[in-house]
């Protein structure tokens, strides 16, 4: 059996890339420091797959197609498009194709129908997170595409439920291995819209708080009333959900929380109890 | 509610070949988008605002910048634009 070994949250804003060298030194080292830590949390629980939560930043799909989640079952996955992007340093990186179609599997067996994908490009939501922890060599990548891009959205119970029956897959899953889930995105952002650039670091903290005492009917509530007004960027926390479903509520551990005008986003990093 | 065929220009435009086709040549690529000449003009006067009512908010912000407006501008002109889309369509 399969053993699920870790859940961790990473926010994953351009701007970490693109404006890295015009960041504060005080913003770079806070970024810096989270996903040191972060990492050195995934490579402790020596992941040997890792199943990847993000959104699709219109590089897969478009609105002719647009599916609400989609699993990559892929043997392997291209490196990201985005020309900003040429520093991370795989073009393909591998899948986990027997873990990928037992999610499948389970997900259709308890009446989740996602979308499956055999060739996905794996945009800066996969490997900004992937890239900033310094995972070398990386774990197989099972990617679980949450569209939070282009309403109408999935329902943030919804989301909880598809993260419970993930764990159900790795702990289903009929062969030896350590599978770890990052959910990727958030906190409150606003991209495109009137309010861009603003950070609603009441709605983060608030947010946080409600993850970190684990009680998912009041964090259901709270989003649901307040997700609307935190920027679209903050759609990107139901992928934040789907991997407190994994560790089964249990709460999680802040690593750290920054708002970071030049990233544009509330950045936060986080791993979850499974004890 | 999106525009289809203005959301593919922009969608398509992700294509580096396509920018600077875009970049070197705007008529010509976009005589090949059926766009409704309200939507080709707003794309002709870099109407950011008419623009933002029209594709997803991310699909824009990434238009922008291909084309190579400023960022200030663009956050000027974004912030300028009118009230925050209704919850029930663009927001999060």
């Amino acid at each position: 059996m399969a053993e699920l070994v870790g859940v961790y949250a990473a926010s994953h804003g351009p701007m970490i890339v693109r404006n890295w060298n015009i960041l504060a030194p005080a913003e770079r080292e806070n970024l810096t420091a989270a996903f040191s830590e972060l990492g050195r949390r995934i490579k402790a629980a020596r992941p040997d797959a890792l199943i990847v939560i993000s959104p699709d930043h219109w590089v897969n799909f478009f609105i002719d197609n647009l599916p609400a989640i989609c699993v990559g079952v892929g043997e392997a996955h291209d490196g990201p498009p985005e020309p900003w992007f040429k520093e991370f340093p795989h073009r393909k990186m591998a899948g986990h194709p027997p873990l990928a179609e037992h999610v499948v599997r389970t997900a259709l067996e308890r009446d989740f129908e996602p979308s499956i994908s055999y060739q996905l490009a794996l945009d800066h939501g996969f490997c900004i997170p992937l890239w900033k922890t310094g995972l070398e060599p990386l774990p197989a990548i099972v990617p679980v595409i949450f569209n939070d891009l282009e309403p109408p959205f999935p329902s943030v119970k919804r989301c909880f439920a598809w993260g419970a029956m993930l764990a159900e897959a790795v702990a289903s899953y009929p062969g030896k291995l350590r599978v770890g889930v990052l959910a990727t995105g958030g906190l409150s952002h606003s991209i495109g819209e009137p309010d861009m650039g603003r950070i609603d670091e009441a709605f983060d903290r608030d947010c946080i708080r409600r993850f970190e005492n684990g009680d998912a009917p009041a964090l259901f509530d709270f989003l649901n009333e307040r997700l609307p007004g935190a920027g679209n960027g903050a759609s990107e926390v139901r992928n934040w959900v789907a991997a407190h479903g994994a560790a089964r509520g249990r709460g999680f551990e802040l690593i750290r929380y920054d708002p970071i005008p030049n990233v544009y986003v509330g950045c936060g990093f986080a791993s979850w109890k499974l004890g | 509610m999106r525009d289809y065929w203005l959301s593919k220009l922009f969608f398509d435009l992700q294509s580096p070949p396509l920018a600077d086709e875009y970049r070197a040549d705007r008529n010509a690529v976009l005589a090949r988008y059926p766009l409704k000449p309200a939507v080709r003009a707003a794309v002709e006067a870099d109407d950011v605002a008419a623009l933002s009512r029209l594709v997803n908010p991310y699909l824009l912000r990434f238009y922008f910048l291909m084309a190579g407006m400023p960022e200030e501008d663009f956050l000027r002109r974004i912030r300028s634009s009118g009230a925050p889309a209704s919850r029930s369509t663009a927001r999060g």
